[in-house]
C-alpha cells in the first residue's frame, strides 16, 4: 500500500512539475509577445504623453523662449479652455458630426452587408466596388466632392433632372448644411468599413437558430428582428463604436474642403485644436485641449467597453439557456 | 626671394598699352567696376561649394530654376531636397521647425508678413552682412522693400510682389449702352471706379446673374477675406491699433470697412463664402466678373489667351479708394508677399543666404516674374517695371498698375503673431458674411480676441514690433 501511495506521489511529482513549466512557457511566450508594445508604450507614447502633460501645465509663448523656460500656470489652461466658448462649440459640432455620420455609416453599411452575405454570382465583383470609397484617400474625396458639389455643379445637376425640380442647394457656402455636406462624404468614404464588420457578423451568425425559426414558421421579418439581430448586437456595437471614434478624428476632408468654415460652421474639434496649437501657435493651450479631448475620448471608450461586455455576457446566458433547453 | 623682372619703364609702357586698348571698341575693358551680380558670386565662392535644402511651392521653384542654375554653374552652390509645400501651409511648418531649432531647411519660401513671428522665435538669419558682403541692393519699387524688415534688420528676399490691383471689365464699360443707361440712372458717366461705394455701384449696375456674371470677384472666405477688409480700412484711414498696442478696429473707419466689405454679398457669387482662387481666378479669366481687386498675377493670367477668356477686356488700374477721411486715400495691400528667409540653425546659412540675394537682383528675378505660365512670382523691383519680358507678360497697363499700387502698398498686421491676429478678424468677418453674427459685433469680438493675443505675447513685446508694422504703412495717401 505504501509503496502504492509513493508510487502514485512519484508520478504526480513530474506531471506537475510539467504543467506549472509549461504555464512558465506559456507566460513567457505572452510577455515577450507583449514586450514590443510594452517598450513602444514606455519609450514612444509615454514621453509624448508626459511632454503633452508638461505643456498642458506651462504656459509656453513660443515667441518669447524656449519650451524649457515655460511658466508653471497650474490648471489655468484646462481651465481655459473649458470656459472657451469655441472650444464647447467645437465640441458639439464634432459630436454631432460623428453621431450623424457614424449612423449613417451603419445604416448604409448594414443594408449593403445583408444584400450581400449569401453568397450570389458576381459576389466578389460587387464587394470590390462596395468597398471601393473606403480605398480613396480622405484630400481625395474631399477634392472631387468639390468639383461636384458646386451649387451648378454636377450633383446639383443631377438631382435636379431626376426630381424634375430646381436643386440648388449651396453645400459648400452654406454654413447651415457645410457640416452635413462633410458628414455626408464621411458616409461615403467610411460606409465599406461598417459593411466590412457587418458582413463578417452576419456570416457568423450560427444557421442552427434561423433553420429552428424557420421550421417554426417565423416571418423573415421576425427571424430578422428576433434572431440576427439579437445576435448581431455585439458586432453592430463594435462596428457604432469603432466608427464612431474614427468621425470624431476626422480632419482632411474637413480641412480640405472648408478649413472651418463658412464661418465657423465645420470648426471641429481635431480642426480647432490644430489652429489653436499649428495656426495660433499656442502650443499649450492646444494640449492640454488633447488631454480633454483624450479624456472625453477615454469616457466613450469605456462606457462602449461595457456595453460591450454586457452585450457579450446577455449573448453567453442566452447560449447556455438554448443549449440547456436543448440537452433536456 | 627673387626680385621681380619687371623694371619701372616696362611696367609704364605695359600700363599705358593696357589702358589705350581699353578704349578701343571691341576689346574687352581690363578692370571695371564689378556688377552687384558678380560681387554676389564672389561673396558666395567664398562662402563655399553646397546643396542648400530648402522648402517651396513648386509653381514659385519652377520659374527659379534656370536661375539657380546660372548661380550654380558660377558657384558651385545648387539646390538639393526641396519640400514642396504650399505657401498656405508653410508657415505653420516652418514655425514647427523654428520650435524644434532644426537646421532641416537652410532656407524657407514664405509670406513675409511671418517675419515677425519666425525672427521673434529665433528662426531667421539676418541678411544684412551677406547683403553688406555682396554689395547688394533690393531695388524695390517705392518703399516696398520695408516689407523685408523687422527691428531693423532685413529677413528677407522678395520673389513675388503680389500686389492687389484693381481689375475693371473694359467691354462692360465701354459699352455704349451701358454708358448711356448708366448716366440716365446716375448723372454720372460710367468709368473704372476710384471710390470703394463707386465700385460696389457699378458692380450692382452691370451684374447680370441670369447669364452668369457677377458683380464682384473678391474673396470672402475665412483664410482671404481679411485681405479686402484692410484695403477698405487703411483707405478710410483706419489703424489697428493705438501706440498703447490696444486695438483700434471698433471705430467708425472700421465699421465703414465692415459694412462696405459685407455689402459685397449683393454683388458677388452666392457661393463666395468657401471661394478662394481656385475658383476665382477662373472665373474672372472667364469673364464672368465685372470688377475686383486681385492679386497683380492674374494680369498675366488675363493677357494669355491659352488661360484666358478675356484678353484685352479688363482695364487694370490703382484700387478704389476712400474719402472717409474728408480726403482722397487709396490703400493697396501686398499679402501673401512670398520671400526668401534663411534658417539660422543652418550649416549652409551663408550659401543659402547668397542664393537668395542672386534671386533677388532684379535683373535676374526678370525670367521668374516674367513667366506666363508658371505665374506665381510677381514683379517687385524697379527694373522689372520696364523690362521688356515683364511688359509683354502683364501688358504695359497691367504693370503701370503694379507700379502705381505698389506707391500705396500696405501689409496685413505685420505682428508676431500675426496668423492668430489674422484668423481672428477673418472668422469673424467670415460669420458676419455667412449670417452666423451680426455686423456690428465683428469689431468688438475681433478687439476681444485680440486683446487676448495680445496678453499672451507681451504688450511692451508688440509695442517694440509696431515701430516695424508703422516703418511699413505707406506715407503718401495717392500713388504719384
Amino acid at each position: 500500500m505504501a509503496v502504492d501511495v509513493l508510487s502514485a506521489g512519484k508520478t504526480q511529482l513530474p506531471s506537475m512539475a510539467r504543467t506549472q513549466s509549461r504555464r512558465l512557457a506559456v507566460r513567457h511566450f505572452k510577455l515577450s509577445l507583449l514586450l514590443p508594445l510594452i517598450a513602444l508604450f514606455a519609450f514612444l507614447l509615454m514621453p509624448v504623453l508626459l511632454l503633452q502633460l508638461y505643456f498642458s501645465f506651462h504656459q509656453w509663448t513660443v515667441y518669447l523662449g524656449s519650451w524649457s523656460e515655460a511658466d508653471f500656470v497650474g490648471l489655468d489652461l484646462f481651465r481655459e479652455v473649458l470656459t472657451d466658448p469655441r472650444f464647447g462649440w467645437a465640441v458639439v459640432r464634432s459630436l454631432a458630426f460623428a453621431t450623424s455620420s457614424t449612423l449613417g455609416c451603419f445604416v448604409f453599411g448594414f443594408l449593403l452587408a445583408y444584400l450581400m452575405y449569401k453568397p450570389f454570382r458576381g459576389q466578389a465583383f460587387f464587394y470590390i466596388i462596395f468597398i471601393l470609397p473606403m480605398l480613396t484617400v480622405p484630400v481625395v474625396v474631399a477634392y472631387t466632392a468639390e468639383m461636384m458639389l458646386y451649387q451648378s455643379g454636377p450633383i446639383n445637376d443631377l438631382i435636379s433632372r431626376i426630381i424634375g425640380v430646381d436643386f440648388k442647394p449651396a453645400w459648400l457656402s452654406n454654413p447651415d448644411i457645410a457640416l452635413a455636406t462633410v458628414a455626408l462624404l464621411e458616409i461615403w468614404n467610411w460606409t465599406p468599413f461598417s459593411f466590412i464588420i457587418l458582413l463578417a457578423g452576419l456570416s457568423a451568425i450560427p444557421k442552427e437558430p434561423i433553420e429552428a425559426a424557420e421550421i417554426l414558421g417565423a416571418s423573415k421579418w421576425r427571424i430578422f428582428w428576433e434572431v440576427q439581430l439579437p445576435l448581431l448586437r455585439p458586432v453592430i456595437f463594435l462596428a457604432l463604436v469603432l466608427r464612431f471614434l474614427e468621425a470624431m478624428a476626422e480632419f482632411p476632408k474637413t480641412w480640405a474642403l472648408f478649413q472651418g468654415g463658412p464661418g465657423s460652421a465645420t470648426e471641429t474639434l481635431p480642426i480647432y485644436i490644430f489652429m489653436t496649437t499649428w495656426q495660433y501657435f499656442q502650443i499649450s493651450k492646444g494640449a492640454a485641449m488633447s488631454y480633454i479631448v483624450m479624456l472625453l475620448m477615454v469616457v466613450i471608450v469605456l462606457i462602449a467597453i461595457q456595453l460591450l461586455r454586457r452585450e457579450k455576457r446577455s449573448l453567453d446566458q442566452m447560449y447556455e439557456l438554448r443549449a440547456k433547453e436543448a440537452e433536456s | 626671394m627673387s626680385r621681380s623682372g619687371f623694371s619701372r619703364r616696362t611696367f609704364l609702357q605695359g600700363s599705358v598699352g593696357l589702358t589705350v586698348a581699353n578704349f578701343v571698341p571691341g576689346t574687352t575693358p581690363f578692370a571695371h567696376a564689378a556688377t552687384m551680380e558678380e560681387q554676389t558670386i564672389a561673396a558666395a565662392k567664398a562662402a563655399g561649394k553646397a546643396d542648400v535644402n530648402g522648402m517651396i511651392w513648386s509653381p514659385y521653384l519652377v520659374p527659379m530654376k534656370p536661375v539657380i542654375a546660372e548661380f550654380t554653374k558660377e558657384t558651385g552652390i545648387g539646390i538639393g531636397a526641396v519640400q514642396d509645400i504650399s505657401i498656405f501651409d508653410a508657415p505653420q511648418r516652418a514655425m514647427a521647425e523654428a520650435l524644434s531649432r532644426s537646421p532641416q531647411f537652410d532656407f524657407i519660401h514664405i509670406d513675409s508678413n511671418m517675419i515677425p513671428s519666425l525672427a521673434s522665435a529665433g528662426y531667421l538669419e539676418p541678411l544684412d552682412e551677406y547683403i553688406k558682403k555682396a554689395g547688394f541692393h533690393l531695388d524695390a519699387v517705392a518703399d516696398y522693400g520695408n516689407f523685408m524688415k523687422y527691428g531693423g534688420q532685413t529677413y528677407g528676399v522678395p520673389t513675388d510682389g503680389n500686389v492687389h490691383i484693381q481689375y475693371t471689365r473694359k467691354d462692360l464699360i465701354d459699352n455704349p449702352d451701358n454708358k448711356k443707361r448708366f448716366a440716365d440712372k446716375f448723372g454720372v458717366e460710367l468709368k473704372v471706379p476710384e471710390t470703394w461705394e463707386e465700385n460696389l455701384r457699378l458692380q450692382e449696375f452691370l451684374m447680370d446673374p441670369s447669364k452668369d456674371l457677377y458683380g464682384s470677384g473678391n474673396l470672402r472666405n475665412r483664410a482671404n477675406g481679411p485681405t479686402w477688409w484692410y484695403m477698405i480700412y487703411y483707405s478710410a484711414g483706419g489703424f489697428p491699433f493705438d501706440d498703447d498696442m490696444k486695438p483700434t478696429l471698433d471705430t467708425p473707419a472700421g465699421q465703414y470697412a465692415v459694412d462696405l466689405y459685407l455689402q459685397d454679398k449683393k454683388v458677388n457669387h452666392p457661393e463666395a463664402a468657401n471661394w478662394g482662387t481656385p475658383q476665382m481666378i477662373p472665373r474672372i479669366a472667364q469673364g464672368h466678373v465685372v470688377s475686383c481687386q486681385y492679386w497683380d498675377g492674374t494680369c498675366k493670367t488675363i493677357a494669355n489667351p491659352k488661360q484666358s477668356k478675356t484678353v484685352d477686356q479688363f482695364y487694370f488700374s490703382l484700387v478704389p479708394g476712400s474719402k472717409f477721411t474728408g480726403k482722397m486715400v487709396h490703400r493697396s495691400i501686398s499679402s501673401p508677399l512670398a520671400a526668401i528667409l534663411i534658417n539660422k540653425y543652418s550649416p549652409r546659412k551663408a550659401q543659402a543666404a547668397y542664393l537668395a540675394l542672386w534671386l533677388g537682383s532684379g535683373k535676374n528675378s526678370i525670367p521668374i516674374v516674367s513667366d506666363p505660365v508658371n505665374a506665381f512670382n510677381d514683379a517687385w523691383a524697379k527694373e522689372h517695371m520696364k523690362a521688356e519680358p515683364v511688359l509683354k507678360a502683364y501688358t504695359p497697363e497691367g504693370i503701370k498698375a503694379v507700379e502705381t499700387n505698389f506707391q500705396v502698398v500696405a501689409p496685413p498686421i505685420y505682428l508676431t503673431g500675426y496668423l492668430e491676429f489674422q484668423d481672428a478678424l477673418g472668422k469673424n468677418l467670415s460669420e458676419a458674411y455667412v449670417g452666423q453674427l451680426p455686423a456690428k459685433d465683428v469689431l468688438k469680438k475681433t478687439e476681444n480676441e485680440w486683446n487676448a493675443i495680445i496678453g499672451r505675447i507681451g504688450r511692451s513685446k508688440l509695442k517694440n514690433d509696431l515701430v516695424s508694422y508703422k516703418a511699413v504703412m505707406p506715407k503718401k495717401a495717392l500713388p504719384t
